[in-house]
């Protein structure tokens, strides 16, 4: 039976021709586009990102000192605290007075210290007006974080020497003169990169839909299959560049973000993960379209499983998105790492081994 | 008698046409799905539900053990394994990130190592007042407290005038302070009583803090609980609204392209139908969908109790609306464009992005600039935390949504037939097809198409702005001078191209002359227009006096008038393949003008 073999030179035909065909179609050209758009954003979305990830990131933008009007004790401790932070305290007598100028915009917000001092033994309460619904809020509230933390310390190391048996940890971080950046770090490696290296993965798998469920739909694969190639080549085929114009893509981001001063330690086998996963959804999406023969069905099914896949990653460490993160920082090593890469190439081969089944199976019907 | 009949008559067609064409649809899209593969979605939904609740219980997060750090004692050994972004290696490892002895941690000197610390250092905090928690003793464990308190000012830039409620406020808020303050006596008379206003289970809620919704907000913390209020969070409800639209219009052009490809469309156009009634028909079902979907999520959000939350959701639905439309009119076109599905999928990821881009980056400033106010989403912003809108801010964003939407519809709906559907014309053909098609209509003349493609040229400068918001302001501004030329010539001149090439008209140098001053007058007469109407609001920005620029009315319309020409006459004298070379030849003298007039903003 010769539909139980595969030509590896068949499968290379189609491949060839769907690759030609993308090319002429320029939708290849439109994705690149597409690409390019998302990185004209990439600023903004630097910005807007990390904010969402964790507001704290924004401390690292130049900002300027933030105006904060103080009412009641002007003398204590934390206002002193807070002339030395990033903030401008500007003394008020009443709350009404400091209401006229924050309505004006001399300042942006208000704080109310009560008389109450760390020897005492009440809470020491304190109100803080922010502007509503305004992203000066965010940075006012960033500027006073670090004044109130020093001064609830300096009110505890008085207040937990009343407690029983508590010994403050005390380790100290000796960083020399090195700043800090922790956030944009996290950033860009946890979120940006991997998702950067999975986005054209994605895509592929939604691609090998488009390319099988057309030939079933325009009913061009009976042509096809009178022609001596068996489906298996041509999803063979259609599997085959779809795969590999993922990796492409992904080594192109990773070439950027290099230029925009993004270390980026382990590049072949980032990349050789990227494959491996792009080989996994391109076969999934390939077996969704075989079963469903229809555009619309399998699209919502690749995306449903799309979904299941991205959300399960969160689960486990090591996960496809978190081993890029750990591999382009450095921080696995060699051993673990090439163990759960060959762990994702053998899943990307039970996957292939299970679509040729599939594939049989079908022909066999058709 | 006879015309009541008639009206009657087409009425009668009118109403089960499109509605016969809707129920085939729903019927159709049914079909779809086998029972197999209904099961196979429920169940794909059930494992998804099952994954994302345990997802939730973890805490999402995708940076396990990015850091390493070698200590010396087991005890401290736990306290960091508690974070997941720690691999705590065996004493013995050689670089690490950070290492600890004693009580001093090193750092290794590398970028990650700074991140470490900073990681480290909150690992810390944590620990300690984890530790402090557990102690009974609230004024001595926890002594300081903030209550945060939001307080209303106008914006820094006002779109539309509102008078100012700045005294009613103020007497409000001095209320407030006073009862406060009269609390803060009550407490402080009875003493020791403060300890039970903080009682321990609010202490156990704070240690849970950090696993609260992104959306709720801290009203009273200790310093190192207090996490500063998010901003853009509204932007995230506005994600809501978006992705049901990305699925249903995904949906929505699968279908058409699939009618297509599989040639059953020619069975509909062949029957006694209008194409306005198929394409409504086809529409139908899909937006009567999403519309469903937005109204359960804008209930969702809103979570109405009164009448006046029911009409902030609904005011909600009618600012979605026109974003909808869009989106779909997209779709619509692109399914219709496309040559096969490969080409379809890019070009709604194009749409995609386009729109989200127009719709989301803007709405970042919301509260921050008025440029922001050309997003419905900052309505949407504004309806979450104000509750109103104003019906003019309304018109302002959404106007050219409709407007666009529906030319799109429009364009599509004529071309909506055989050679168009079943033919592999190239998209450029396409467009001329539309064009050809609205130029013979009885209503069609470059003058009114000149003003039709106003709003499309207005959402692309709107969107050119929002792109080049990133750049330094000289080169942003010259970037969009000359950006939004070349869009405003191709408006201009796309009509008289298609009259050229497809000889509509008998070409003459009479005829090239009377096209270019009608199509240039027509995008003047537009273009005025629009600036009356809408544009007030951003003409105090830079970026809108490069829009609405000069008052003086002749000079605008010469101009118009002589670049058209440039293009019309060019066009005429060598052919129609020289169209993009004289294209640029008039956006080049268009961008030279606007440069002189806007010499001082530049310069100056």
């Amino acid at each position: 039976m010769a539909e139980t073999k595969v030509y590896p030179k068949k499968i290379m035909s189609i491949a060839r021709r769907e690759y030609k065909g993308l090319l002429l179609e320029k939708t290849f050209v439109l994705s690149v586009l597409v690409q390019l758009f998302i990185a004209s954003f990439s600023a903004f979305l630097v910005v807007g990102l990390t904010s969402f990830y964790d507001p704290m990131a924004l401390q690292g933008m130049q900002m300027k000192e933030s105006k904060i009007g103080v009412i009641g004790d002007t003398e204590g401790e934390l206002f002193k605290l807070m002339k030395i932070s990033d903030l401008e305290p500007v003394k008020y007598t009443d709350f009404r007075e400091a209401y006229t100028d924050f309505y004006d915009r001399k300042i942006d917000a208000i704080i109310n210290i009560p008389n109450e001092t760390a020897d005492g033994n009440d809470l020491i309460n304190l109100d803080i007006y922010l502007p509503s619904s305004e992203l000066k809020a965010t940075i006012v509230s960033l500027q006073l974080k670090k004044p109130l933390e020093k001064f609830e310390q300096s009110v505890r190391s008085v207040r937990t020497m009343r407690l029983d048996g508590y010994t403050p940890l005390d380790i100290q971080i000796i960083r020399g003169n090195k700043g800090s950046s922790s956030s944009k770090l996290e950033f860009v490696y946890v979120a940006l990169l991997p998702l950067l290296m999975f986005t054209p993965a994605f895509i592929s798998g939604g691609l090998v839909i488009d390319m099988i469920t057309e030939e079933f739909e325009r009913k061009t694969l009976e042509m096809l299959l009178v022609s001596p190639v068996s489906l298996l080549d041509v999803v063979g085929g259609k599997t085959l560049v779809a795969t590999a114009i993922a990796p492409v893509q992904s080594l192109a981001w990773m070439l950027l973000l290099g230029l925009n001063g993004i270390q980026i330690s382990n590049f072949t086998e980032i990349l050789l993960v990227v494959t491996m996963i792009s080989l996994t959804l391109v076969t999934a999406g390939s077996m969704i379209a075989v079963l469903c023969k229809e555009r619309g069905t399998a699209q919502l099914f690749y995306s449903l499983v799309l979904i299941l896949l991205f959300m399960s990653s969160y689960l486990y460490t090591n996960s496809p998105l978190n081993l890029v993160s750990r591999l382009a920082l450095d921080s696995i090593r060699g051993m673990e790492a090439f163990a759960w890469t060959a762990g994702y190439m053998f899943l990307a081969l039970l996957l292939l081994w299970m679509l040729t089944i599939l594939v049989k199976k079908d022909h066999m019907k058709v | 008698m006879s015309i009541p009949i008639n009206i009657i008559n087409s009425l009668y067609i009118l109403m089960p046409g499109w509605y016969t064409v809707a129920k085939w649809e729903l019927i159709r899209s049914g079909m779809k799905f086998s029972r197999r593969s209904i099961i196979a979605v429920l169940f794909t939904l059930l494992l998804l539900s099952g994954v994302s609740y345990a997802v939730s219980l973890t805490g999402m997060n995708l940076d396990q053990k990015i850091y390493s750090v070698v200590t010396s004692s087991s005890e401290l050994d736990s306290i960091i394994d508690s974070d997941d972004r720690f691999d705590v290696l065996p004493a013995d490892s050689m670089d690490a990130d950070i290492t600890i002895v004693e009580d001093r941690a090193y750092i290794s000197g590398t970028k990650k190592s700074i991140a470490a610390a900073d990681a480290l250092e909150k690992v810390f905090i944590n620990y300690r007042e984890t530790v402090l928690s557990s102690y009974n003793d609230v004024n001595n464990s926890h002594p300081v407290w903030i209550t945060i308190h939001d307080l209303e000012r106008p914006e820094s830039f006002q779109v539309f005038g509102s008078a100012t409620k700045k005294d009613d406020q103020l007497s409000d808020i001095e209320n407030e302070k006073l009862e406060g303050s009269e609390e803060n006596k009550r407490t402080s008379t009875a003493g020791k009583h403060t300890s039970t206003i903080i009682s321990p289970e609010e202490l156990d809620e704070l240690e849970n803090s950090n696993s609260k919704t992104l959306f709720e907000r801290q009203t009273i913390a200790t310093p190192s609980n207090f996490t500063p209020p998010i901003p853009f969070t509204a932007i995230l409800y506005s994600f809501l609204f978006i992705f049901p639209i990305y699925f249903v219009s995904q949906f929505y052009s699968s279908s058409i392209m699939e009618e297509r490809t599989n040639r059953r469309c020619e069975l509909l156009l062949v029957a006694p139908l209008r194409s306005r009634d198929i394409v409504l028909g086809k529409s139908m079902p899909y937006i009567l969908f999403a519309m469903l979907l937005l109204f359960i999520i804008s209930l969702y959000i809103e979570r109405p109790s009164d009448i006046q939350e029911l009409r902030t959701s609904l005011a909600m639905i009618a600012v979605i609306f026109p974003v909808l439309l869009l989106f779909f009119s997209l779709s619509f076109i692109a399914a219709i464009f496309s040559r096969s599905f490969k080409e379809l999928t890019f070009a709604m990821v194009f749409f995609s992005v386009i729109v989200s881009g127009y719709v989301f980056f803007p709405a970042m400033f919301a509260n921050v600039h008025t440029v922001s106010s050309i997003s419905p989403m900052t309505l949407i912003v504004n309806l979450i935390e104000k509750g109103n809108i104003s019906f003019g801010k309304y018109i302002f964003s959404t106007l050219p949504f409709y407007l666009v939407a529906l030319s799109i519809y429009g364009f599509g709906t004529a071309i909506f037939r055989e050679e168009d559907l079943f033919s592999q014309k190239t998209i450029p053909e396409k467009i001329m097809d539309c064009m050809e098609i609205y130029l013979s209509s009885p209503l069609g003349s470059v003058f009114a198409l000149s003003i039709v493609s106003i709003p499309f040229v207005y959402m692309a400068q709107l969107m050119l702005i929002v792109m080049l918001f990133n750049l330094p302001l000289p080169y942003s501004v010259i970037t969009m001078i000359i950006l939004s030329a070349f869009v405003e010539e191709i408006a201009k001149s796309i009509g008289i191209y298609t009259i050229m090439k497809r000889r509509l008209k008998p070409l003459n140098l009479k005829n090239a002359g009377t096209l270019a001053l009608l199509a240039g007058g027509g995008f003047f007469f537009g273009e005025k227009l629009v600036s009356v109407i809408t544009l007030a609001p951003i003409a105090s920005s830079a970026f809108g006096s490069v829009m609405t620029m000069g008052t003086l009315l002749l000079i605008p319309l010469l101009l118009h008038v002589t670049t058209t020409m440039v293009t019309s006459l060019g066009v005429y004298f060598t052919g129609h393949r020289s169209y993009v070379f004289f294209l640029l030849l008039a956006t080049a003298m268009h961008t030279i003008y606007n440069i002189y007039m806007l010499r001082g903003l530049l310069f100056g």
